[in-house]
């Protein structure tokens, strides 16, 4: 074949090659599962012997780092009001959420369970409040507010009275595990 | 005339026009601030209420000192010649590192030390060396309380009456106590905190009645006022700050000294429908008492939500300024400082019942009433008419007070909306002064006002209502207003309407101010110096660094040795505190509802604390 | 045959009565479609006359095109500067027409707006519309959502804002298009001449589910109107049977009151539909689906099948849950 001719093809399978590569699924519908996060995730505690630790919960995976389940976590942050009790990430009635400080775990299934649970010092419990998909994806979000996702995930901007640099240049600072079982 | 005359006259008559005009608009620009010293007080001197303010015994039975709400005390053996002589008698811990706002009570020969959460309270010996503790109260509230309350899990404080203490606490109960034994007498539900309501206010006891309120107004809280039987703590009545007369208890008694409060339920009226069930108006601050005309006088809180176009009309009975009837509760006059409220200016703030020099030489019975909105109102209590309304600072989110109507004029272009931040609102939020209440002196005839100096951008957003969290819709962002200064404290002559002194301070003042006869005002600032000021010149002639912010009430008693105490908590929180007390991340200048911005120094000039001082001049 | 029937077809679908620009029901409506005329007529004939020309001179003979040139200076022919002068007149008379039938219609429709006795907000979100109609007494404001109930005749003015991204308003048998704004405030005023059902559109895109954000608009009389004006000011309809009251109570106290509000029940939230009077409109999900048992159940059970990417979530109900929440929501009306 022509030089020409070869070259269009290439440049044609290229295009398509990218324009086929989906990178990520965008999940509507979520799983309607039961509406509990396993009891199995504890925020942070001894387990005797390092015996019996829970395995890691397979929708950490599916949400952690999704940029569509991180721009509706953002959505949902304001529409439920966590943004009345810790702002921006700075905190007020209740913890900041933007530091390394984590008093109930700050992995996205013990953020997650935080959600639905409620905790002693005043976090209130969103157990049938919130869909399991939409407590996963506030805590995809929460995650992101102490940059704990990739740079791609996040949110670029916000329209908001804030004026804290956009997520996409948060520094990522990895999570110190105050769970005993992952030290 | 040649034309050149006329010419030269004209230009010169001209610029004499234009200088005359210039020099006028900077005059209504705003307050000129810059100098430290005003003219003196005028003679015609304004007295505190007889009835409300019997002779000082030494004690301090309520927060307020007396019914007249002074903070006034007669002692005067501490006076500006010896007082940089004082040094601290003794000390004593809380454990809790929460915002310390509650004074100390004094009785018998007893200090009581009310604790914020989890609402401990301490009964001190003071005939004994290091006044240890004679019994300890712990009424253990939820600590779920704490994820409702907006601005710190703080107390007020308590009240002395008839041998018992009555205070609240933060999961919405009212206890009263023992004060000989410490032992609980009666525990009375009234709140409920999976409504997002807690209570933090100091109660008032009159005429057998403990009248309490609610805290919740950025939790989409309704707000009311109820009176419980002091020996039995059952509820005799409870008036609501929104909705139907019948819960407003406003019937025939009820004149408003301006048409605009006048009407029938006009608490469901002025709302759109059904929004008065979540309106706020909550009664979390002040209440005094005229043991004359048997009328307390207490204001009401912000309505909500803050994001004021989700709530059209004039969102009655928020921020204003009720007197009721102490044994019913019906209403006898209401006057709103804030209607259709667009900067949460609570109107909660104390009221001083004085007796006013009226220009015919007759005494007005009136109150002083220094407003979050930055007007200091004086009004004749009676029925609620305002004798005067000026501003003690600097404000721009509103252009007066209109006297015929009693309103205050907006000013359209600072009105927040929806998806846009309005920029350089003053004053913001807290108002010119928050909740901590200035005293009144006798003596000089000053109110000695400790408040702040701070503006504010404010971006409106669609505000969701689910009950427990909080019911606001707005991002703020606090900082210094005019001058670069937080905090003021002013001087100010009721009757002459101006400031005689005010002192800059660069931090907020959040902590109430104590007067004494000895000729002294004290007040302490949020990095921790308690401060003892001349109450005629304002000159800085004493000061002692806490442990921690100062945001409670300092007093003064008579201990059992006959010298002059004065007495202060130290612990930084509340609102301003927040970022200290909350260990709040300085980041995002909007947490602790944008004071963050404002106090993001605080964390290095002070850290967490809950210990009284006690101060008294060597023997 | 065929093909002649294909451009029929397509030829009409722009022509439902109830969704169509040039059906001239309200009084901008109407003052378009004389204007459009206008326009079509002038330019009409301008057009014709071009063609006319343009034909003319690819029919005329090219002879005189092969004529070297020779040196010589041949006159154009007399007619050229008169047809030049006619021409550009011609064109001058049929642009001042044109403005000033423009701006007559302009003058028409501002005078018509000018003194509007009936004030709505409508507040656009993804992908519903939240209507609200603004009287002098505040408690007695009506909101809804999806739809706008307008009588005949009374001149309205709709305030219109954004809550997220740019939409725009359009009910194309009553007036224009005009956008709402994120952080602005603009308006359109209607002024429906002729009573009957109409269906509006968001007309900017804005997002996954722009093509079903419709809006239900029926214009009645006066008499009509104000009648369903009190009964949308009622408060919910309350439960009557154990059924109803299950659905009450899983209403108000689980997912869905953290976004819905239905008046004079503890559900209050603020981001999702007015719906108190849900079972009174015409149809759900902005226009998607017709209102009837059948959609109401599938909308309540999935709906992320029938609009996906929309905000209310798949709840994930079990059957009786099901069935006591439609019960409910079909009370009310």
């Amino acid at each position: 074949m022509s030089l020409r001719f070869r070259n269009s093809l290439l440049a044609l399978g290229l295009v398509a090659a990218l324009t086929g590569c989906d990178r990520e699924q965008r999940q509507t519908r979520g799983k309607p599962l039961a509406e509990t996060v396993p009891a199995s995730t504890s925020p942070d505690t001894v387990f005797p012997g390092n015996a019996n630790v829970p395995p890691s919960d397979p929708r950490a995976a599916v949400y952690e780092g999704n940029a569509t389940a991180i721009s509706e976590g953002q959505r949902l942050y304001n529409w439920m009001n966590c943004s009345g009790c810790h702002f921006h990430g700075g905190g007020g009635m209740g913890v900041a959420l933007i530091d390394d400080k984590w008093r109930y775990g700050g992995r996205i299934d013990q953020i997650a369970a935080t959600i639905v649970e409620g905790r002693p010092n005043g976090m209130p419990s969103f157990r049938g409040r919130l869909t399991e998909q939409q407590v996963w994806q506030l805590a995809a979000y929460v995650r992101t507010l102490s940059g704990q996702a990739r740079k791609d995930a996040v949110s670029a901007r916000a329209d908001e009275v804030s004026n804290t640099p956009p997520q996409t240049q948060t520094k990522r600072e990895p999570l110190t595990p105050a769970d005993s079982a992952e030290q | 005339m040649r034309r050149s005359t006329v010419a030269i006259v004209a230009v010169i008559a001209v610029l004499l026009v234009a200088a005359l005009l210039f020099w006028t608009s900077r005059q209504n620009s705003g307050p000129d601030l810059s100098t430290k010293q005003f003219a003196g007080p005028s003679s015609n001197k304004v007295i505190p209420a007889r009835s409300a303010s019997p002779p000082d015994d030494g004690n301090w039975t309520m927060p307020g000192k007396d019914y007249a709400s002074t903070r006034f005390s007669a002692l005067n053996q501490v006076t500006p010649a010896n007082v940089g002589k004082l040094q601290v008698a003794f000390t004593f811990s809380t454990g809790t590192t929460e915002g310390f706002e509650a004074p100390p009570l004094v009785v018998n020969n007893t200090m009581y030390v009310v604790a914020p959460w989890p609402n401990n309270v301490f009964a001190l010996d003071l005939t004994k060396p290091g006044a240890p503790a004679k019994w300890t109260y712990e009424p253990k509230p939820a600590a779920a309380a704490k994820g409702v309350a907006c601005c710190g899990p703080v107390n007020r404080g308590a009240f002395y009456s008839n041998g018992r203490l009555f205070m609240n606490l933060l999961d919405g109960h009212t206890v009263a106590i023992d004060a000989e034994s410490g032992k609980e007498i009666w525990r009375t539900k009234l709140a409920d905190i999976n409504k997002g309501e807690t209570m933090t206010m100091a109660p008032l006891v009159a005429e057998g009645k403990v009248l309490v309120g609610n805290s919740g107004g950025e939790m989409g809280v309704r707000g009311w006022l109820a009176a419980l039987d002091a020996g039995s703590g059952k509820l005799a009545w409870r008036a609501y700050s929104t909705g139907p007369d019948k819960d407003a208890l406003i019937g025939s008694q009820y004149r408003a000294p301006y048409p605009s409060d006048q009407g029938k339920d006009l608490g469901v009226k002025s709302w759109g429908p059904e929004q008065w069930k979540i309106g706020g108006g909550t009664v979390w601050g002040w209440i005094s008492y005229d043991p004359d005309l048997k009328l307390i006088y207490y204001g009401t809180g912000n309505p909500g939500p803050w994001n004021a176009e989700q709530r059209p009309g004039d969102n009655k009975w928020t921020a204003g300024l009720f007197a009721r009837d102490v044994s019913t509760g019906q209403a006898r006059w209401f006057h709103q400082g804030a209607p259709h409220d667009l900067f949460d200016h609570d109107d909660i703030n104390e009221t001083i019942l004085v007796d006013w020099p009226a220009p015919n030489g007759q005494r007005i019975p009136a109150l002083l009433r220094p407003s979050r909105n930055g007007y200091l109102y004086v009004q004749d209590r009676r029925n609620g008419r305002i004798l005067s309304a000026d501003p003690y600072g600097y404000i721009n989110a509103y252009k007066g007070v209109d006297l015929k109507t009693g309103r205050v004029i907006p000013a359209t272009d600072k009105e927040p909306k929806t998806g846009r931040v309005v920029r350089n609102i003053c004053p913001g939020p807290p108002g010119m002064k928050d909740w901590n209440p200035s005293a009144f002196s006798p003596v000089t005839g000053l109110l000695y006002i400790p408040h702040i100096n701070i503006c504010m951008d404010m971006g409106a957003k669609n505000a969701n209502y689910i009950p427990g969290t909080p019911f606001v819709g707005a991002d703020v962002k606090m900082y210094a207003g005019p001058g670069g200064n937080r905090g003021v404290f002013t001087a100010w002559d009721p009757v002459a309407r101006r400031k005689v002194f005010e002192i800059k301070e660069d931090l907020p003042l959040w902590s109430p101010a104590l007067a004494t006869a000895g000729g002294l005002v004290f007040y302490g600032t949020m990095d921790g110096w308690l401060k003892a000021i001349d109450g005629r010149s304002g000159k800085l002639l004493w000061q002692f660094k806490t442990g921690s912010g100062i945001i409670g009430q300092p007093i003064s008693y008579r201990g059992p040795d006959g010298r002059q105490y004065i007495a202060v908590p130290s612990g930084v929180g509340g609102w301003a505190g927040a970022i200290v007390s909350a260990d709040i991340d300085e980041r995002d200048p909007t947490a602790a509802l944008g004071f963050a911005n404002a106090t993001k120094d605080l964390k290095k000039r002070t850290t967490k604390g809950g210990t009284v001082y006690v101060f008294a001049l060597p023997q | 045959m065929r093909r002649g029937g294909a451009w029929l077809t397509f030829l009409l679908t722009g022509c439902n009565g109830y969704q169509n620009a040039m059906g001239g029901d309200g009084a901008e409506g109407a003052n378009f479609i004389q204007l459009f005329s206008v326009f079509m007529v002038v330019c009409t004939i301008m057009y014709v006359i071009v063609a006319a020309a343009l034909l003319f001179a690819l029919w005329r003979r090219r002879s005189a095109a092969l004529v070297v040139e020779d040196r010589k200076h041949h006159q154009t022919s007399a007619l050229v500067r008169p047809a030049l002068f006619a021409w550009t007149a011609l064109i001058g008379a049929g642009l001042v027409a044109l403005t000033i039938a423009s701006f007559f219609t302009d003058r028409s429709n501002a005078a018509e707006g000018s003194k509007p006795q009936l004030i709505l907000t409508v507040t656009a979100n993804q992908w519903w519309w939240d209507v609200e109609y603004n009287l002098p007494d505040v408690s007695r404001t009506v909101r809804t959502a999806n739809e706008i109930h307008l009588p005949v005749g009374i001149p309205a003015e709709v305030t219109l804002k954004s809550n997220d991204v740019i939409h725009s308003f359009w009910i194309p048998n009553l007036a224009g298009k005009q956008d709402l704004i994120p952080g602005r405030q603009t308006d359109a005023q209607l002024l429906p001449r002729k009573i009957g059902l109409y269906r509006g559109q968001c007309a900017e895109f804005c997002g996954t589910q722009h093509a079903q954000m419709a809006l239900d608009v029926t214009v009645e009389s006066k008499e009509d109107f104000l009648r369903w004006y009190a009964a949308q000011l009622k408060p919910a309809v309350a439960p009557a049977n154990p059924q109803q009251h299950a659905g009450y109570r899983y209403f108000t106290t689980r997912e869905c009151a953290s976004c819905h509000n239905i008046s004079g029940t503890p559900a209050s939230g603020q981001v999702a539909p007015d719906l108190t009077h849900f079972a009174s409109r015409r149809s759900l999900a902005a226009g998607a689906l017709p209102m009837n048992r059948g959609n109401v159940y599938g909308w309540v059970a999935d709906p992320q099948s029938l609009k996906p990417g929309s905000r209310m979530p798949t709840v994930g109900l079990k059957a009786d849950e099901l069935h006591s929440l439609v019960a409910y929501l079909e009370t009310l009306k």
